[in-house]
């Protein structure tokens, strides 16, 4: 394999997403807003339950799942269907597939530059600041590596979705509906907008088991030590978990994904 | 010599929906599977040699965009045989496109934020280019056009002409066995045009590369081409040199005769059914001319007459054949 392809396009989307610094500024003020609803809110959740402690979880331990969460969905975020479906629309998309390259991996390289430079500009600022309001709330030590580890699975796991999502929209045309659907069911169920320790017990259960938890839940329990992964017996079954999806999820959207490039050849696009 | 592209009886079917009229009947299409086949193209032969400049005409929803994307493996063709560069291009997409380039219309492959130069070492490391040849080919690119105003300004930025010169380079700097230009020169102004048609022209001979371009502008085939290859409703119906295109079609010539009061009278006269002359002494003694012009006519025109000419042929089946055009145009 030559890295020489892939190393290009993570340059290049660096250099193209450094070019709007305006837009990574207006997204930490909006994640600013957001935080303050949510501090408010579980603010009253918690003053209503009478106990500190809700579900195993402590107001502080909460808002630092969120905080991160947040953080997290700002440098996982990927817009692949809505740039695939303009790109459809307005036919690019002959370019890219006459690239010398797979178009899966070609798409995925070219999103790696802009994950580099949001993980830099906003998930290291946001944990450095919570790490220091928190006075060492959050563990230091080989977890960090771990989260990292946990952090490139999630991302794989995340693009594999947004793929099979996109590959859809090769059929209907219309991507709107099906995209917010998508988000929607991926920020519930993955713990990015409510932990998961306050879902239901069977549910709860049911949700494990499912690969929104690997993309958001997983690395940030990693991170924070929570649920047994600061053992072996503990991490490995996320790691698992993780590492299963990752190769269900691709295979199943290469796949898809010539199946559904094969039919557009047949039928036309 | 080596052909770059083969194509055997080729033919392209779309199977559409029907759709219906009116609010009712959109919601009748949302069950429907009542489907339609279009044929695209229909049965189209052709050989390309390498190195070759060829003009590929025809008028809107000929079927032009069709070809160029079997032939580029984004389409497979429902029945025929296509090779490019040896490759059976659908099979083998991701191979093939290492040995052509495109320039589709107005869409561009740059990286619309970064300066061009960016774009240039993207493309080198994607196509996996040496260092020695990229650095040749830019030499290259300077010898036949001032790139230097327009190398590290941002793609967004430029012109819509410099967009279009930029994109061509890019699709020539792997140096590409074949390069498809889908109407490189629209919405261009005069001088722009003129500048790549010669870069066109000069890449093609200095790097032998096969050029397939696509055009509604006949100064580009002109300019360029020594063979087109015209196509109208899916059928291929001419194919050969521009020189026989003239001769055989262009036994007209356009006559222009100035009256009395100065205003000019405008006839196209086809040669082989009536006499230059004849026409001119009519006239004359009908009323006073003062003066006559005589011209060539045009390969616009000549364009113009075979697209009219085959879709009034439809109506009575008498379409002439391309052997038979090429039989006569060669006699």
């Amino acid at each position: 394999m030559n890295l020489r392809r892939h190393i290009a396009l993570t340059r290049a989307g660096i250099m193209e997403s450094l070019q709007y610094r305006l837009g990574t500024a207006v997204t930490l003020f909006a994640n600013l807003i957001y935080l303050v609803l949510v501090y408010f809110l579980w603010r009253a959740i918690y003053d209503s339950a009478g106990t500190d402690v809700v579900n195993g979880m402590t107001f502080t331990d909460t808002m630092i799942y969120l905080i991160l969460a947040t953080a997290l969905f700002n440098f996982l975020e990927m817009f692949v269907v809505w740039d695939m479906s303009r790109s459809i629309q307005s036919g690019k998309i002959i370019l890219d597939l006459l690239k010398p390259m797979k178009f899966r991996s070609y798409t995925f390289w070219s999103y790696s530059g802009s994950h580099v430079v949001l993980f830099t500009l906003t998930f290291i600022p946001t944990f450095i600041v919570v790490m220091i309001v928190t006075h060492g709330a959050i563990p230091m030590g080989i977890n960090l590596l771990y989260f990292v580890v946990a952090t490139v699975l999630a991302l794989i796991v995340n693009f594999s979705m947004e793929m099979i999502v996109a590959t859809i929209c090769l059929y209907t045309e219309s991507t709107w509906g099906i995209n917010i659907v998508k988000e929607t069911i991926v920020l519930l169920l993955s713990g990015a907008s409510i932990p998961l320790a306050f879902f239901p017990e069977t549910f709860r259960k049911i949700v494990g088991f499912l690969p929104f938890r690997a993309v958001y839940d997983i690395p940030l329990t990693i991170l924070l030590e929570k649920n047994g992964s600061d053992t072996l017996e503990g991490l490995l079954p996320m790691f698992g978990l993780q590492l299963a999806w990752c190769i269900i999820l691709t295979v199943t959207g290469v796949l898809f994904w010539n199946h559904s490039v094969r039919k557009i050849t047949v039928n036309g696009g | 010599m080596e052909n770059a592209i083969t194509m055997k009886n080729v033919c392209k079917d779309f199977k559409i929906l029907n759709r219906h009229e009116g609010l009712k009947g959109s919601i009748r299409d949302l069950f429907s599977r009542d489907y339609k086949t279009i044929s695209a193209v229909k049965d189209v032969s052709l050989e390309i040699k390498k190195g070759e400049i060829i003009g590929y005409l025809g008028p809107n929803g000929a079927g032009k965009s069709t070809t160029i994307k079997m032939m580029t493996g984004v389409l497979e063709p429902t029945s025929g045989e296509i090779m490019v560069n040896g490759l059976v291009p659908y099979k083998e997409r991701t191979k093939n496109s290492e040995r052509i380039g495109v320039v589709f219309g107005q869409r561009s492959q740059l990286w619309w934020s970064l300066p061009l130069i960016e774009s240039f070492k993207l493309l080198r490391d994607i196509y996996l280019v040496p260092k020695k040849d990229y650095e040749d080919m830019l030499e290259l690119y300077r010898s036949l056009v001032d790139i230097e105003p327009i190398l590290h300004k941002p793609v967004r930025q430029m012109s819509l002409g410099q967009r279009t010169l930029s994109d061509i380079l890019a699709a020539f700097l792997h140096n590409p066995a074949i390069v498809f230009l889908d109407e490189p020169t629209i919405g261009l102004d005069v001088s722009m045009k003129s500048k790549i048609r010669d870069l066109i022209k000069g890449l093609n001979q200095q790097k032998g590369t096969t050029v397939i371009l696509t055009t509604h502008d006949m100064g580009d085939v002109d300019a360029l081409c020594k063979r087109i290859v015209i196509i109208d409703e899916g059928k291929k119906i001419y194919d050969n040199d521009i020189e026989h295109l003239k001769s055989y079609f262009g036994s007209y010539r356009t006559l222009r005769i100035r009256h009395a009061d100065d205003t000019w009278e405008e006839r196209v006269i086809d040669e082989s059914k009536e006499d230059v002359m004849d026409v001119i002494l009519k006239k004359q003694k009908e009323q006073k001319i003062k003066d006559i012009q005589l011209q060539e006519i045009s390969t616009e025109e000549v364009i113009k007459k075979i697209y009219e000419g085959s879709s009034a042929a439809k109506g009575n089946s008498s379409v002439v054949t391309s052997d038979e055009k090429k039989g006569a145009a060669e006699q």
